[in-house]
This record gives C-alpha cells, sequence and structure tokens, in this order.
C-alpha cells in the first residue's frame, strides 16, 4: 500500500505545485501574495470544460485556448485590480485587501454562471488502468506527474536560461533598478501574472481531468494548500515551490493513509508550521535564493 | 376628572366584552370575528435565507394538501385557511414565529419547522401553548425530546442506518463493511449507528475513514478501502462526494465494489455527476416518484398538475404533516389538546412517504423504501 498511497501523493503534490508556483512568482517579483490565484485555477478548470463541452473543440485545441484566456483573465485582474493600487505606492495590505475581493468576485461570478452544483468533467481521455503487483496506476496519473514534471523543467529553463528570464529576474531583486537598466518591469509583471495562470489553469485542467469534477468554489482548498505549499518551499523560491508541493501532498497523503484520513488537512498544515518553527523562511528560502 | 373617569370605565367594559367573547371564540362552533367559516392551521418554514428553497417546496406542499381538502367541501363544510409565517432557517426568528402563531387562538396546529434548530427553537413555545407543531424537515435526534407537541413526518437518521444495516448484512450478506463519511456531525452520526449496527448483525467494520465535504480527491481514502477487502461501501454524506467515490473507484481497483446509502444521497444530481458509475447503488429512502403507493401517485400528478414540476421529497414531508394535522381536525374537533392526543395515537396513516404511526416522542414510525439505480434512474426493488 506504501507506494500506491506514494504515487497518489506525488500525482496531488505536483498539482499543488502547478498552483504554487504562481503565488511565488508573483510574490518574488511584487512582494505581494495574489490570493485570487486560487480562483483563477478554477476558472481555468472551467473554460477548460467549457470550451470542450460547449464549443465542441478538440481537446489538443481546448487546453491551449483555456491557458491562453486564463493567463489573459491573470494579466486583467493585475492591471484592472493590483497596478492602480501599486502606482499609487500604497502599502502591501491594500493589494492583499483588493486580492480577497477579486477572489470573492470570480467565486460569486462562477456561481452565477455555472450553478453552485458540481460538473462532471470531459472524459475524452479514455482511463486505462495498469496493474504492477499491488500497484495500480493509470496513463491520466503518469500523465499527470510527467506533465507536472515537464512544465517545472520548462518553467526553470525560462527563467535560468533565457532573456525575459534575466529580466524577471532583475526585476525581482529591485524594480527600479531594473527599469534604470532598460527593462520593461510593467511587461515582467504582465508576463508573470499570465504564466502562473496558465500553470493554474493546466493545474485545473488536470484536477477535472483526474477526479472528475469541477465546482465554483474548488480554488478555495486547492489554492490554501498550494499557498502553504509556497510558503513552505520559501515563498519567492521556484524550486521551493515545487518542493513544497511535492511534500504537502506526500504528507497529507501518508498522515491520512497511516493515521487518519480525518485528519488530512491537519497534516497538511501542520507540517508548515513545523517547517516555520525551524526555518522561518522556509526550506529553500535563502537569501540569495533566485527569485523570479 | 368625571367625564374622564367615565371614560375609562366605558373602554375597560368594552375591553373586558371584547376579551369575553375573545376567549369565547375557539371553543364556541360558531366562532367569530369573519372566521367563522375557516379552520386556521399554521405553517412555520423558512421563505427567505439559505434553506428557502426548501422552505417553499414545504409551503406548496402544504397548500397542495389544503387545496385538495376545500376542493372536497373542506372539513364539516368549513374551509381550511393556512397562516404562512417565514421563519428564514434563523431559530431566533423561529421563536418570534412561534410566538406569533401559538398566541393566536384561532390556528388550531401547524406544520414547521424545517431546519433542526429552529424546530428546536419554537418547540418549547409550542409545548408551553399546547398547539401540535408537525416538523417536515428535521432530523435532528434532539427533536425526539422536544415535547408532547412535537412530531414529524421525517424519521431520525439513526432509523434509517439501522434499516440500511439490516437490509445490507442480513439479506444481501455482507459481511466485510467499509464505511466513508463526511467529517461532521451529520455524516459521524451515520457512521455510528451503521457500524453499531453492522458489528449488532455479527459484520465486521473492516475500515471507517472520514472524508472533507467538497473534497475532490478520493484517491488516498479508497486506496485504503481496497486493501481492507472489503463486500460493500457504505457512504454517510451527500450526492455529490458519492458520486466522485463512485467514480473514483475504479482508480484503487475496486470498480465492482458494492455502495449503499441513505436518501441523503437520494437526487438526480447524484445521476447527472456520476453517470456510469453510479449503476447499482443501493439506498434507503421514503419518498420516490417510481413509488408503486397509490397516493404517493396522486400526490405526484397532483403536484405536477398544481405547480408544474415534480415535487421532491421536503415537499411530500410537508404533504402528510398537512393531512395528518387535517385528518386530527376532522376526527378530534377544532380543539389544540384533542387534536394532540388523536395524532398521538395515529396508526398507519397513509401518506406519500409510507405508512406512518408516531411513536411515544411524536418519532414517526414508517419503514423505508429500497432503491437502486438503474439505467440511470432510481428505481424501488424489493432486495
Amino acid at each position: 500500500m506504501f507506494t500506491q498511497q506514494l504515487i497518489n501523493g506525488i500525482t496531488v503534490g505536483g498539482i499543488y505545485a502547478l498552483i504554487a508556483l504562481g503565488y511565488t512568482m508573483v510574490y518574488g517579483i511584487l512582494k505581494i501574495v495574489n490570493f485570487a490565484h486560487g480562483d483563477v485555477f478554477m476558472v481555468g478548470s472551467f473554460l477548460g470544460l467549457l470550451f470542450v463541452q460547449n464549443a465542441g473543440m478538440p481537446i489538443y485545441i481546448a487546453y491551449p485556448a483555456a491557458m491562453l484566456v486564463t493567463a489573459a483573465v491573470g494579466v486583467v485582474i493585475e492591471r484592472v485590480c493590483y497596478r492602480p493600487i501599486r502606482i499609487k505606492g500604497t502599502d502591501a495590505l491594500s493589494i492583499l485587501i483588493a486580492a480577497l475581493g477579486v477572489s470573492i468576485f470570480l467565486e460569486n461570478f462562477a456561481q452565477l454562471v455555472w450553478g453552485t452544483g458540481t460538473h462532471a468533467y470531459v472524459q475524452e481521455i479514455k482511463e486505462k488502468n495498469y496493474e504492477f503487483g499491488n500497484i495500480n496506476l493509470s496513463n491520466i496519473q503518469i500523465g499527470v506527474i510527467v506533465l507536472c514534471v515537464l512544465l517545472m523543467a520548462a518553467l526553470y529553463f525560462v527563467v535560468n536560461k533565457t532573456k525575459i528570464g534575466v529580466a524577471m529576474r532583475a526585476t525581482s531583486q529591485s524594480i527600479t533598478s531594473a527599469q534604470l537598466m532598460g527593462i520593461n518591469t510593467e511587461m515582467v509583471i504582465a508576463a508573470t501574472f499570465g504564466v502562473g495562470s496558465a500553470l493554474a489553469c493546466v493545474a485545473g485542467v488536470l484536477v477535472g481531468t483526474y477526479y472528475d469534477a469541477v465546482y465554483p468554489l474548488v480554488g478555495y482548498s486547492y489554492g490554501l494548500k498550494a499557498f502553504a505549499a509556497a510558503i513552505l518551499g520559501g515563498i519567492g523560491s521556484i524550486p521551493g515551490a515545487m518542493l513544497g508541493g511535492f511534500l504537502i501532498g506526500i504528507v497529507e497523503t501518508l498522515g491520512s493513509a497511516y493515521i487518519s484520513a480525518g485528519y488530512k488537512d491537519a497534516f497538511a498544515f501542520g507540517i508548515l508550521i513545523l517547517v516555520l518553527i525551524i526555518r522561518p523562511s522556509g526550506l529553500l528560502g535563502k537569501k540569495h535564493v533566485d527569485k523570479v | 376628572m368625571k367625564s374622564l373617569k367615565k371614560i375609562l370605565a366605558a373602554a375597560l367594559t368594552m375591553a373586558l366584552a371584547v376579551s369575553a367573547v375573545g376567549c369565547g371564540a375557539p371553543g364556541g362552533s360558531g366562532g367569530s370575528g369573519g372566521s367563522g367559516d375557516t379552520l386556521k392551521i399554521g405553517l412555520a418554514t423558512p421563505l427567505t435565507g439559505a434553506s428557502a428553497e426548501d422552505g417553499k417546496a414545504i409551503q406548496e406542499g402544504v397548500n397542495l394538501a389544503v387545496k385538495q381538502i376545500n376542493d372536497q367541501g373542506g372539513i364539516d363544510g368549513k374551509t381550511v385557511e393556512v397562516v404562512a409565517e417565514d421563519d428564514k432557517g434563523d431559530p431566533s426568528e423561529a421563536a418570534t414565529v412561534a410566538n406569533k402563531l401559538a398566541q393566536d387562538e384561532s390556528i388550531l396546529a401547524l406544520v414547521g419547522d424545517f431546519n433542526s434548530s429552529c424546530t428546536l427553537a419554537g418547540a418549547p413555545i409550542y409545548n408551553d401553548a399546547g398547539i401540535v407543531q408537525i416538523s417536515p424537515g428535521s432530523s435532528a435526534e434532539a427533536v425526539t425530546d422536544a415535547g408532547d407537541f412535537t412530531f414529524r413526518t421525517i424519521t431520525t437518521d439513526a432509523v434509517q442506518g439501522k434499516y440500511l444495516a439490516k437490509w445490507c448484512v442480513d439479506e444481501l450478506g455482507y459481511k466485510n463493511i467499509a464505511i466513508l463519511f463526511e467529517n461532521d456531525d451529520y455524516g459521524k452520526g451515520l457512521a455510528d449507528v451503521a457500524q453499531r449496527e453492522t458489528e449488532g448483525l455479527g459484520a465486521k467494520v473492516v475500515v471507517r475513514e472520514a472524508y472533507e465535504v467538497n473534497q475532490t480527491d478520493f484517491s488516498t481514502v479508497l486506496t485504503k478501502v481496497a486493501k481492507a477487502k472489503p463486500d460493500v461501501l457504505i457512504i454517510g454524506g451527500l450526492y455529490n462526494e458519492t458520486a466522485l467515490i463512485a467514480k473514483q473507484r475504479s482508480k484503487a481497483g475496486i470498480g465492482e465494489l458494492p455502495i449503499m446509502g441513505v436518501d441523503a444521497i437520494y437526487s438526480d444530481a447524484l445521476i447527472d455527476l456520476g453517470g456510469k458509475a453510479v449503476e447499482g447503488i443501493k439506498l434507503t429512502s421514503y419518498f420516490s416518484d417510481s413509488s408503486e403507493s397509490k397516493v404517493t401517485q396522486d400526490f405526484i400528478k397532483a403536484y405536477t398538475d398544481e405547480y408544474g414540476k415534480a415535487p421532491g421529497t421536503y415537499a411530500a414531508y410537508a404533504y402528510d404533516a398537512a393531512l395528518i394535522i387535517m385528518d386530527g381536525i376532522k376526527n378530534a374537533g377544532a380543539d389544540r389538546a384533542a387534536i394532540r392526543d388523536y395524532i398521538a395515537g395515529l396508526q398507519d396513516f397513509e401518506g406519500a412517504t409510507g405508512t406512518a404511526s408516531f411513536d411515544k416522542n411524536g418519532d414517526v414510525i414508517k419503514e423505508p423504501l429500497r432503491m437502486e439505480i438503474k439505467d440511470g434512474k432510481f428505481t424501488v426493488v424489493d432486495k
């Protein structure tokens, strides 16, 4: 059972990690916590469903389209709700409140459009189960894990090896200095929100496909776990968010498996508290970590 | 000064006269104040607030029952009238409504409240005033001890749990039981009953795990269930999670494991969301549109004709509650205490939600229906 549960933990952990990246990238650059990110994840999931079910697109067009639209949603949220406050130079608390407002708006908007109930998700990909001894592994589960790892590797490459990556890292060190060096920081900020939201959309589609359900408040619990993952790994650190996501997924799964499933959330947030007591800046939250 | 005293005396005399008439009204056959030809029954239900949808269904159920009686000429030639009050699903509001209804002597009995907390808030007031309340929706254990004048047409969760256990162990022969329940008072209560009753019948609970309401990932608990190798899975929770559990069980290699539940999963949403995976789920329930009972079928037809939509469970419970009250008025007369005594002794009353009797605590005793999902429909089955 251990291997099986470990795989379950890695699957959900990969999803937490994808969402956590959005939190950590935005924090790295702007030092704000975008509490609407969990709901962007929900919107992404619904858009994937909408494009396939209502617009009848094949999934290889629908899902990239959903990613693009979700990215646009992220950029618009930043431009309309955060930038005016940011430019006025008000403290981070005002932006935090604005983020909570956006979160409430998105949740209620989704309830108006899609209703309050739970929807079944598109099952375009036929699920196949493979048995290896005592272990059950499905093609979707393998896909979730592989996709999470690939996307994280791609992001790591972009941030560390490309020009926009250099611009992102420069902006995260100091917005003013980056501007003086001729970097269009507003573009970098928009790109950060866009990439983070697109990753959240992937996570949303994966949750929909793998667990076969989406509802307007799904972003709350996933968003909270992913936020905890970002903090656990050291907020602002990209490898930290990945590590944190997998760690929270594995710990809550193994805790549920061997102690009691009723305390699932307690395990996830318990490990967070434990790590913060020992390392207040998170696991990889060093002073000179490569922030986005 | 003298004239003032005279006026005061006259006013007092008038007041006395009026109150004397007021006292005489409910006892006397003629009554007064224009209500001579009507009999009033109360309704306390949430018409606004979070439970408004269920509250409205209850109002429709009651109105339908009253309309049917009136169309047949009323009770002893008198028309029945419903006095509806909105308790907003809020216990403090329910107490205000209770005072209002209890103090109106012309109201003979009432249907209400819906939420258990509201029923419990109104119960002391109704019991002090000596007026019968019949709740169409409060299944909490505590309502049992609410008083001699508090009845309900819905059974406690324990009754269904007990019945389910008997069906599962004695008749279907399952010996190794898995229980999954939602992590709150409702789910835990149901899980406790299911465990106690199945073990009492000689079965063994091999795994028992909680999940959160609104959870989407059931892989962990289902892997645990699979490892314990149960014969059946009993779910103490609602339809959304049940549908997801049914769908995700194949991932854990237990796609064929039978699932059983209670009427909390009786919703079309279970089938919409669960699709093929929920086929064969067995559950207990009191109200079903596929019931063979004539009373139930007549009710469904009348309700659909009247409101242009199919009735839900609570409309049916409310319909039964109103029928029982009017049956009481008919047989015991327009007297609050006599109605209470009549209802307390009621045996085998045929309603839309089955054949009802009341125990000494005012809890309804009735046999649930057995249902199974077949070809995407809830179907009544024998076994």
